[in-house]
């Protein structure tokens, strides 16, 4: 950049679309993130989330009309998953586990971290991840800390500390960074270098924000619009050789006609030539290996001043 | 002097509407140069992460407003330059202490640097405004190499005319550009006016301006295209003014480039488009039709 912590995540510029190498000269990377929290509010999921109509169904039917559509198709997907949902469930995500999708972690009950202190939210990144391993049988590579549709903000949050926990934890990337719309690096600490991978997401390409928003009941649905973003953000990604991702959940998009949607847009764009899909930790070791942080990551000391009256 | 209906009844308020009113100033008979039909101005307000960091948002909200300075804005500038449009970037000064590259692309190809205050905001106390404002007008103009002569911000009309600042793009309040004086009837000011209704913001930034979640109708990119060119074609019909108002971190997205960069291709297939920067146009109403020639309305 010139560095500015606590203004900037990562470097000045971002890699130029010229940069970025897809594996076997493929064109364009696709993500898709299947979204499996009922979560409503900051707290995380509860006895009024779990108990939701329209989550039972997410997690049933419209989950296995997602799962034979991804089969279908030849996609592969990465699942985020509140750590609780896989002990509650574990059956559902082993079957998730075994038709070729990842399982990251969305949290221990998809909360938003800035409502917990800094020692609750260490022990839970640990408690996640134990539980999440213990069902899948191995160390999950991402963790998402995607938004509730009643959040303040379309983005999901972080604290100060969730990227350092997730980095000692072991985790190869973070799921939904906002700072650029390729793979880019967190960094934590200039000195160091201290970073970790972070996939881009866009709450433009979320179905949260468009079906049933912000919530079941209050008429605000706009398949038309959701459509017609991914249409248009995959072509112009696509011309720009660099990367696609968007956000599903099973009890909004899962949804009969809403499940047709999705086809238009994979017979529109995920059917184009050159298109790599790939589940999240797959383009995290691509990316780390092909565009390595120690060649890739321009970091430069800031050049911010102190002043009276102006801010830190 | 009464300000209430309660102090001097309807006649208060009518003063009061009567001196608002006096304070903007039309350009009569204004007319383009020859051959020119419309303007348009793209201007850019480049605050990336300033505003949600000086709001104490969220790590992911100042990420998205990040998007702007690393992303968006070179992205714009590209897309800009292929299809000859000059811009307006409407800068906070503190962005020259986190993206001067971005800052010295745009100056390199032709594009005006304007202030857009120090830290987005204008301070309550007089003292530090001007010390705001005067660091931000330093900032820019060291980078741009040229004096800084527009600003899109509230800052106090005298202020600004002591620092050479000419013009103001910060109201909606005509469709033409027009002069508008201060709170005593002096200090004027060019606006280059912009209207909320092509403002990026209003269509694809969620929670914009605190509003609720409930109340959120994020746009797709083809259905702002043609609000777009429809207002476009209403202003072409009347030979007037489009100043489009765009966030990088907002139309640098990949799928608003190609958009903005439609509406341009679709504009250009009028005769008499022009796409100056905001100073080109500031310089050519302030040498044509000067204020001092301009009638003023009685108050």
């Amino acid at each position: 950049m010139p560095w500015k912590q606590d203004y900037t995540i990562s470097d000045e510029v971002a890699i130029a679309d010229a940069d970025i190498v897809w594996p076997d000269g493929k064109q364009c990377g696709f993500g898709i993130v299947v979204d499996l929290s009922p979560a409503t509010s900051l707290a995380g999921l509860d006895e009024k989330s779990l108990r939701y109509p329209t989550y039972h169904f997410g997690l049933h039917e419209g989950l296995y009309d997602f799962l034979d559509m991804f089969a279908r198709h030849g996609l592969r997907t990465t699942f985020a998953v509140p750590a609780a949902i896989a002990a509650i469930y574990p059956e559902t995500i082993a079957r998730i586990s075994a038709a070729g999708h990842e399982i990251a972690v969305n949290g221990l009950l998809g909360e938003d971290p800035l409502t917990l202190d800094e020692g609750t939210e260490a022990e839970r990144v640990a408690q996640a991840t134990d539980m999440i391993a213990s069902v899948t049988g191995a160390r999950p590579q991402g963790w998402f800390s995607l938004p509730r549709a009643n959040d303040p903000f379309a983005t999901g949050n972080v604290s100060a500390k969730t990227i350092d926990l997730l980095i000692a934890n072991g985790y190869a990337y973070f799921g939904n960074g906002l700072a650029d719309d390729a793979p880019h690096y967190w960094v934590t600490d200039f000195a160091s270098r201290k970073h970790l991978l972070t996939l881009p997401y866009y709450y433009h390409f979320d179905d949260r924000f468009f079906l049933m928003f912000p919530s079941e009941g209050t008429g605000l649905e706009r398949p038309g619009t959701l459509l017609r973003n991914w249409q248009t953000e995959f072509a112009a990604q696509y011309r720009r050789g660099r990367y696609f991702s968007m956000t599903v959940s099973p009890q909004r998009s899962g949804c009969g006609h809403r499940l047709d949607a999705l086809d238009p847009f994979r017979r529109g764009g995920a059917a184009m030539p050159g298109l790599w899909n790939a589940t999240g930790g797959e383009v995290a070791a691509h990316w780390t290996r092909h565009h390595p942080a120690a060649t890739h990551l321009k970091l430069e000391p800031s050049i911010w001043k102190s002043y009276e009256g102006s801010l830190d | 002097m009464a300000m209430t209906f309660e102090q001097g009844g309807v006649e208060a308020l009518a003063a009061i509407a009567r001196r608002s009113d006096a304070r903007n100033v039309p350009i009569d008979n204004f007319k383009y140069p020859d051959g020119v039909h419309i303007v348009v101005n793209f201007t850019l307000d480049f605050d990336a992460m300033l505003l949600r960091r000086l709001w104490n948002e969220p790590a992911l909200q100042r990420s998205k407003g990040e998007f702007g300075g690393r992303v968006g804005i070179w992205r714009l500038l590209d897309m800009f330059d292929a299809n000859e449009v000059k811009a307006t970037v409407f800068t906070p000064g503190r962005i020259c202490e986190l993206y001067p590259k971005a800052l010295h692309r745009a100056v390199a190809a032709g594009h005006e640097l304007a202030d857009h205050m120090w830290e987005h905001q204008v301070p309550e106390d007089p003292a530090l405004e001007q010390d705001h404002l005067g660091k931000a007008i330093a900032a820019l103009s060291a980078i741009s190499k040229t004096p800084v002569i527009g600003t899109r911000s509230s800052h106090t009309p005298a202020f600004l005319r002591r620092l050479g600042v000419t013009y103001n793009s910060f109201t909606s309040a005509r469709s033409m550009p027009f002069y508008q004086l201060d709170e005593n009837d002096e200090n004027e000011l060019l606006q280059l006016p912009f209207h909320y209704s092509i403002d990026d913001a209003m269509y694809f930034s969620f929670g914009w301006l605190g509003t609720p979640n409930a109340a959120q109708r994020i746009y797709d990119p083809e259905t702002v295209l043609e609000i777009w060119w429809e207002a476009f074609q209403q202003q072409y019909r009347a030979g007037g003014y489009f100043n489009l108002l765009l966030h990088p971190f907002v139309s640098g997205h990949a799928a608003r480039v190609d958009m903005l960069e439609r509406l341009i291709q679709r504009m250009k297939t009028l005769p008499g488009v022009w796409f100056p920067t905001c100073g080109t146009l500031a310089q050519y109403c302030l040498e044509q039709y000067p204020f001092a020639q301009q009638a003023r309305p009685s108050k």
